[in-house]
């Protein structure tokens, strides 16, 4: 009987894998002053490193989390990306973007209109994503072809992708860096065609933005 | 009265169809053409308590670059980007200076001009640009160096130096050549803005202007 149901687990999972793609990823986290009441009417913002010559954390994953955050606890205000790197021109550019909490605080103390401005969105959070998803190994081939009575494909192939990112908080009001959130996930996408390809896609960059919102939810929310 | 009807066809339709298939065809022939359009944000800083002039040279209000096709399986490049550079410079410069003042000609020796404490002329020195059909890498990118001039209004030489500007478009999915080109132009304008606004007070020769204008307290804190 046991053996039957392990076969059915089994059987469901493989199902569920190849309907849509598998993906495996892990978060870890290390984070102090965790705000146990919440963050009140402060708000949160969140942004993307692009700094690296070889990869930009993409604003699709830094917008994924921010909205995760805002849905998983509707009280906690977070200002959209572009919004505030236009508000702050040109303080927060690739070129010009601060590294270290400290670098950000010498730049306030030069410029009280950055500082003012800050003050009146009443930000309490800076969180920095920093990271990418990439595509690795594909194998496979797959002909297509097309001819007066129709077309189509015959192959299968199957490719890996893999996301890597990392989360640091700043607190403004302790002035420190207060944690670091970083998740990791690999999966493996697939597609098959018989006539039409049926693309079966590893939401990689979904997991690895469920894995870093539930955690900076867990930290920034009073509910969870 | 039996008769054949014949009705000779209507000749305007395919006239039509002929011209736009030839126009078409001429377009395909034409250069990939990129005007360069985007929204430039006002800076955010400690405006400088100076009056500053500005004169965009002709070639540096219409600037336009042109890349001509290297084999026939290459398209030809034609990226304009003055008016967006103008744009720029002009909602860059009204948000770190007090006052900024076009200028009616080129500073020089007999030339007319509003009076102000100095006149900036930017040139573009070079301007590149990489797309996938050169690299094979997924990323469309734009170098431009720019040569900056600091200019009493009679036309004397404060200061002279260069700045580089990059700007990438790390993902076109979903857009044309054209639009990637523009999005990877319309970065190293916000990045030309960026490095200006904050090192130009760092240039040597600028910095010294500025300790004979405003002062050390002044200048130390820019």
């Amino acid at each position: 009987m046991k053996l039957q149901h392990l076969a059915g687990a089994l059987t469901l999972g493989a199902a569920l894998c190849l309907a849509s793609g598998c993906v495996t990823s892990t978060v870890d986290q290390m984070v102090f002053n965790e705000p146990s009441q919440g963050i009140g009417n402060s708000t949160v913002v969140i942004l993307g490193r692009r700094h690296a010559s070889d990869y930009d954390t993409e604003p699709d994953f830094v917008e994924c989390v921010g909205d995760h955050i805002a849905s998983g606890d509707n009280s906690i205000e977070v200002i959209g990306e572009l919004e505030f790197v236009n508000d702050f021109y040109p303080w927060f550019e690739p070129r010009t973007a601060p590294l270290q909490l400290a670098d950000f605080e010498r730049m306030i103390a030069r410029q009280p209109v950055v500082a003012e401005k800050m003050a009146s969105l009443r930000t309490q959070y800076m969180i920095w994503i920093d990271g990418s998803t990439v595509r690795g190994d594909s194998s496979g081939s797959m002909t297509c072809a097309v001819g007066p009575g129709g077309g189509g494909c015959f192959g299968f192939g199957t490719w890996s992708n893999d996301a890597n990112y990392e989360a640091t908080i700043w607190d403004f009001t302790e002035h420190a860096e207060v944690g670091r959130i970083s998740t990791t996930a690999t999966g493996q996408s697939y597609m098959p065609a018989v006539v039409i390809p049926i693309p079966i896609i590893a939401p990689v960059q979904g997991t690895a933005c469920d894995g870093i919102g539930d955690q900076l939810l867990q930290f920034l929310s009073s509910r969870y | 009265m039996s008769g054949l009807m014949t009705s000779v066809p209507d000749s305007k339709p395919l006239l039509w169809l002929a011209g736009a298939l030839l126009l078409a065809l001429l377009t395909g022939c034409g250069p990939a053409e990129v005007v360069v359009k985007g929204d430039f944000p006002a800076p955010t800083m400690e405006k400088l308590p100076l009056t500053i002039g500005v004169w965009y040279d002709p070639g540096f209000a219409n600037h336009e670059f042109f890349d001509e096709a290297k084999s026939r399986k290459d398209s030809s490049w034609l990226v304009k980007s003055g008016e967006a550079q103008v744009q720029m410079w002009d909602t860059l410069l009204a948000g770190m200076f007090a006052r900024v003042v076009p200028m009616s000609g080129r500073p020089g020796p007999g030339q007319m001009n509003p009076a102000v404490d100095a006149v900036l002329v930017p040139e573009i020195a070079e301007l590149q640009y990489a797309i996938p059909a050169h690299t094979n890498v997924k990323v469309y990118e734009i170098w431009i160096r720019y040569h900056l001039q600091l200019v009493t209004t009679g036309g004397d030489p404060i200061a002279d130096w260069t700045m580089p500007a990059y700007g990438k478009t790390p993902t076109a999915f979903l857009q044309t050549d054209q639009a990637a080109v523009n999005l990877a132009a319309v970065m190293a304008l916000r990045d030309a803005g960026a490095n200006f606004a904050t090192s130009f007070a760092r240039v040597p020769a600028v910095q010294a202007w500025l300790q004979q204008r405003l002062g050390n307290e002044r200048e130390a804190s820019l």
